[in-house]
């Protein structure tokens, strides 16, 4: 045994060192291998990775040492603290695909869906290989925050298995948004896990608010008026100008800002690109293997959120949500997040738009309800972001201490509380063990009462169904 | 070299996977084509300008009219030969009937 652990230092040990960087691309290059893709694909694959890795610590560097003194004079002077950098969506997609650990969660993701096929308990076979970082995400910030590695997993199995039974109750309802019930395409992606809440909300909206209704509004149309100020680009360069007038900083300065904010924001998703077309040759091959063991069934299939992008409400309420996001976060108790790269609440409309199904006020109103919940997980995920981000060397070295990055709108922020709350639980402080229980207990009931609702919505879609085919 | 545009939710993944298949298969059937992908709400009569086929994933609602051929792509996305090669035969078709270059 001394034997085996002594040659696994020798040869793994010198390997880990080298960083995260070259790690994935020798880890992705040979797990890709494995599943069949050929060698020199695979490679590419794990070549852009390292790239994108790369790319991306560099431009956390640039928006972090450019902001910080702003935000730390608009602290000091406000006594507001807002001190945690909104880095958006692609870093934290970027640092949570550098951690080798999430390869093993993809693996696991992979076994329980062809699992749940096999046993008929689901419809949907999940391609979305790229978005399994949401889970993996959840499952290291439980390990961040105490929990074991299997009670971790254990957590993500249960998220995960639910992911997959919501991707079969949405089914029909995307059917609808999409006016096409020929098609295949539905999808687990973690937004629309926040469906059981918005649900609850929903229905207290039918008791109090349904007069507001009446004054929903052509969204394709808004969207046209807002044009180029709701783009990455615009949205960084005034934000910036934002930021260094509460901070108190220099006409320069204040320019200096602006102009980074828009280019950090521009390149942020352009690099989110590099990395998603890192993992294509992965993604194929666990989508060609999964095939091959279940000819001749007809699936649905999970592919990433946007197919529903065409729908305007969404965008539409996105753009009405950020300023309000903006406000909500100046004032809400406990928030430290000031919204940068996560403005655009890409993370949050998608699951309205399905709850709603597009009653566009109905979706800013509920929306502005339950943003503080996402803010709320933002600042708790920060700590475990930072040390992801240090330990994969995505985090400059210059910053001072205490500074931190995170992501205001980062989808399922229920889960982040679940993972809070499983890993301080396994420290054995008994409030924490019963935060978790109750919250566990909470998320599965009140998922179990959502999915009873749109079943019986499903019911009224396929009577709808069959009377047109008569 | 024929122009083509495709747009998704962040311009990132969806938009990036039809592209690159896209630009693949028409290269094997022997057309130049360049696909754009863009985040679907920049997505107006400007950035469609010189675009010869519209790619989009579904029905997009629009607030303008897509005056060019439009050919629903989402089927690449099922990463399924089969499902994936109508979509192909459409768009060859669209540039063979528009005698398109």
């Amino acid at each position: 045994m001394q034997t085996i652990i002594h040659f696994a230092n020798v040869v793994f040990k010198p390997i880990i060192d080298l960083g995260a960087a070259p790690v994935m691309l020798i880890v992705l290059t040979l797990i890709a291998w494995a599943l069949g893709v050929k060698f020199f694909r695979a490679l590419e694959g794990g070549i852009r990775l390292a790239i994108a890795l790369t790319g991306i610590s560099a431009i956390i560097n640039i928006l972090t040492t450019t902001y910080q003194p702003a935000l730390t004079a608009f602290v000091k002077s406000t006594g507001i603290q807002l001190s945690i950098t909104d880095v958006g969506w692609a870093p934290l997609a970027t640092i949570t695909w550098g951690s080798p650990y999430t390869l093993f969660f993809l693996l696991l993701m992979v076994l329980l869906n062809v699992g749940m096929l096999l046993l008929k308990w689901t419809n949907t076979l999940d391609v979305d290989i790229f978005d399994i970082w949401h889970i993996s995400f959840t499952a290291l910030m439980a390990i961040y925050f105490g929990a074991n590695f299997w009670v971790a997993t254990a957590l993500i199995i249960l998220i995960g298995a639910l992911k997959i039974i919501n991707s079969d109750l949405m089914k029909p309802t995307f059917n609808d948004l999409l006016h096409n019930n020929d098609n295949p395409m539905t999808t687990t992606h973690l937004n629309y896990m926040m469906n059981p809440v918005i649900m609850l909300l929903d229905k207290i909206y039918d008791l109090f608010f349904r007069w507001l209704d009446r004054f929903d509004f052509d969204s394709a149309k808004l969207n046209e008026k807002i044009g180029f100020w709701g783009s990455n680009f615009a949205i960084g360069c005034y934000l910036g100008i934002f930021i260094g007038l509460v901070g108190q900083q220099g006409v320069e300065q204040i320019f200096t800002l602006s102009f980074t904010g828009g280019v950090c924001l521009q390149l942020f998703s352009l690099i989110g690109s590099w990395f998603i077309k890192a993992v294509e040759p992965l993604s194929q091959g666990v989508t060609d293997l999964a095939n091959k063991h279940l000819k001749g069934r007809k699936l649905n299939i999970g592919l990433d959120w946007p197919f529903i992008a065409g729908r305007s409400e969404m965008w539409a309420a996105a753009n009405v949500l950020a300023p309000i996001l903006l406000l909500e976060a100046l004032v809400l108790p406990g928030n430290h997040i000031l919204p940068l790269g996560g403005i655009i609440a890409m993370g949050v409309t998608p699951a309205l738009l399905v709850v709603t199904r597009g009653r566009i006020i109905r979706m800013i109103v509920i929306g502005a309800v339950e943003l503080p919940i996402f803010l709320w997980a933002g600042t708790l995920s920060a700590p475990f972001i930072t040390s992801v981000a240090k330990s994969v060397g995505a985090f400059p070295a210059g910053v001072k201490g205490g500074t931190m990055i995170a992501e205001s709108t980062k989808e399922g922020p229920i889960e982040q509380f679940l993972a809070y709350a499983v890993g301080k639980s396994s420290t054995g402080e008994i409030k924490f063990v019963l935060y978790a229980i109750i919250g566990l207990a909470a998320y599965c009931l009140i998922f179990w009462w959502y999915a009873r609702q749109m079943k019986k919505r499903n019911a009224i879609y396929a009577k709808e169904l069959a009377d047109n085919k008569d | 070299m024929i122009k083509m545009l495709t747009a998704c939710g962040a311009g990132v993944n969806s938009s990036h996977q039809i592209k690159d298949a896209v630009e693949a298969e028409m290269k094997k059937r022997g057309y130049q084509v360049s696909v754009e992908a863009i985040q679907i709400k920049d997505l107006n009569p400007e950035t469609m300008k010189g675009v010869q086929i519209f790619l989009p994933i579904n029905k997009p609602d629009l607030s303008f009219d897509v005056t060019v051929p439009e050919i629903d792509a989402g089927a690449i996305l099922y990463r399924m030969p089969a499902m994936a090669a109508p979509v192909y035969d459409k768009i060859e078709d669209t540039i063979k009937k528009n005698h398109l270059s």
